[in-house]
């Protein structure tokens, strides 16, 4: 087993998991968006304080799967959408997978690799794809698909998973 | 106003089912077990003996390279696969200050009206109200797609498609100026295109016609909320907190209603009826969209498969239906005119190699696909897809270019997204697909569903 830090510090936090899955929190994720608006310590590739960095600024409820080789921490936000971050048994946190109505903080949860991300994928020329996003680095792998309403996506860093990650975890 | 009787004729037997529907079935009785037998009548007009009036609840649908702005810019493009229509819009109570917007892309993925400021004139765009909030502000909103956002003032307009209006409509002025010329870092961080301009847009305006009624639904109603749409305040000092906005189809507006669902009648959904295409594709074509199901004698639902989908309490979102395909259920799917190709993972299928082409299949020759489409009721139709080689496909003047895929992901061991098969516009071609909106009674069933 390894580290648990799967409930927030906050509050007004729910106390259980399962209910509030949707109406609940709204100030608590105002105040998240609007207050706490420094990602210095953003998650991916970061130390694994950072996912309680993330948990907060997302104003979500947060429990944790434990694997032999990594743990997965599942974050439910206000508007019922997820967040995981796949966290390596030394802490460095090498997967980010997201689902729901809207794309989460992206800025936050990337750190420096959003700027990678968008210089690699906004593109004005040639013909454009109506179609997800895409961007396959050796270092940095991204997918952000979906529609408006339903979206799904992942990232993670291949250099750093551990050897037993499998690219189908990520979901 | 567009009246064109090209949509009649398409959808001629369906007609004579709807006829039997409006008369028999407004309390969404048997549907479309009618015989439609019978070979409607083609004639292009009306006009023998009948005192019923004209139609008006349609409008034609075109695909084509898209605004004469993006096509002849330097830096431009040719839309594929888009479907367009023309829309109207009138300062509030007046019937002079007004404009048609030509190249507004029709979208089942998404909800709410949205147009670019930069194409509206500006005597028109400065005599159009914004919304303001509970604070006397303005209200701005951010609005994600799949590729990016947009961002922009609530504005309102009176509306006008084919023969259906609505007055004072909300929508979403992409780009606007002053207080909204800066995009909050609530709405960028999602990343992607900031879809401000013509050239990021492809389009003049977006009419999304999805499945749900508003476009954040009860999302919007509490403090903080968001869904696809986020809206905001906007003071002097620009757009920063989060504001609720009310889910309401009918006036007072405040979130952005799918346009449909606010007309006054024929407001329970859409079809989009587009031809076949030619196995090679075409320069351009034209079909029509209908508002309404089973609302008229043109718009019955006839004997389509109706396969409802996740509503927006859904913690994933509305307007999903899972597609089984290679022995996966991928449960994550939806039809999506806004998607210019399907999206669909399948590692058999060749990627294109060649530069800027990676992201689409290019089989060495057509590869059918069998799927099964299944709605949230549990109903099944089998479905045919072919797929294309995209950048033989895509080397000519086409802008109907049928059979084009891509997978989800282009990293080739992967299969990150096993769970989604995205139905684009080319699954529309030679269909009549219809859209029915979240809790509303459409022929004999109730939204959201889709149906073909």
């Amino acid at each position: 087993m390894k580290y648990k830090r799967n409930q927030p510090t906050t509050a007004r936090r729910p106390q259980t998991f399962s209910t509030c899955a949707r109406l609940c929190s709204g100030g608590l994720a105002a105040l998240a968006w609007l207050g706490v608006a420094s990602p210095s310590f953003a998650s991916l590739g970061g130390v694994a304080s950072s996912i309680e960095v993330d948990r907060a600024h997302l104003a979500a409820r947060s429990s944790t799967v434990v694997n032999a080789a990594y743990t997965v921490h599942i974050m439910t936000l206000p508007n019922g959408g997820t967040v995981k971050e796949f966290e390596r048994s030394d802490g460095v946190v090498f997967g980010i997978a997201w689902r729901g109505p809207s794309r989460p903080d992206l800025r936050q949860l990337l750190g420096s690799r959003f700027a990678v991300m968008q210089a690699d994928v906004v593109v004005h020329s040639g013909r454009r794809l109506r179609a997800p996003l895409i961007d396959e680095r050796a270092d940095f792998v991204l997918h952000s698909a979906g529609h408006s309403g339903a979206f799904v996506g992942s990232a993670y860093l291949p250099q750093m998973a551990p050897a037993s990650f499998s690219v189908s975890d990520l979901q | 106003m567009i009246k064109r009787s090209l949509g009649i004729k398409r959808l001629g037997a369906i007609g004579a089912m709807g006829l039997a529907l409006v008369l028999t079935a407004c309390g969404g009785g048997g549907g479309g077990s009618s015989n439609g037998g019978s070979t409607a009548s083609t004639a292009s007009t009306g006009s023998t003996t009948s005192t019923t009036p004209a139609l008006t609840n349609f409008t034609t649908l075109t695909i084509d390279g898209g605004p004469t702005a993006l096509t002849t810019n330097p830096n431009g493009y040719i839309d594929d696969n888009v479907a367009f229509v023309s829309v109207t819009i009138c300062a509030p109570g007046s019937t002079t200050n007004c404009q048609t917007i030509d190249h507004v892309q029709v979208d089942t993925g998404s909800t709410g009206l949205r147009i670019l400021a930069s194409v509206i004139t500006p005597s028109l765009l400065s005599a159009l109200p914004t919304e303001t909030d509970a604070s006397s502000n303005p209200v701005g909103e951010c609005f994600g797609y799949v590729d990016g956002y947009t961002f922009g003032s609530v504005r309102q307009a009176d509306f006008q498609v084919g023969g259906e209006s609505v007055a004072n409509l909300p929508f979403q002025a992409i780009g606007d100026t002053g207080v909204f010329s800066t995009v909050p870092s609530t709405c960028s961080s999602g990343g992607g295109t900031n879809e401000s301009t013509v050239l990021g847009l492809g389009a003049n305006g977006i009419i999304g016609l999805g499945v749900m009624a508003t476009d954040c639904d009860s999302l919007c109603t509490v403090a903080g909320g968001y869904g696809a749409a986020i809206y905001y305040d906007c003071p002097s000092t620009g757009c920063a907190s989060i504001i609720t906005r009310a889910a309401s189809t009918t006036a007072p507006f405040q979130q952005l209603p799918n346009p449909v669902a606010a007309m006054a009648v024929d407001n329970n959904g859409t079809i989009i009826s587009l031809p076949a295409s030619p196995t090679a594709g075409e320069a351009t074509m034209t079909g029509t969209i209908y508002f309404g199901i089973g609302t008229q004698t043109n718009n019955g639902l006839g004997s389509a498969t109706v396969l409802t989908t996740t509503t927006s309490a859904s913690p994933n979102g509305a307007g999903l239906i899972t597609v089984d395909f290679n022995n996966a259920v991928l449960n994550e799917s939806f039809l999506d005119s806004g998607s210019n190709l399907y999206v669909f993972a399948d590692s058999s299928i060749p990627q294109c190699t060649q530069t800027n082409y990676t992201a689409y299949y290019c089989p060495t020759s057509p590869v059918t696909l069998s799927t099964t489409l299944v709605g949230a009721n549990g109903t099944s139709v089998a479905a045919s897809i072919v797929i294309n080689n995209a950048y033989n496909f895509f080397d000519n003047n086409n802008t109907v270019v049928p059979g084009i895929g891509g997978p989800p992901t282009t990293f080739p061991s992967s299969n990150v997204y096993p769970q989604s098969f995205d139905l684009g516009l080319p699954f529309f071609y030679g269909r009549n697909v219809y859209t029915a909106i979240e809790n509303k009674t459409a022929g004999s069933a109730t939204g959201p569903y889709f149906a073909y």
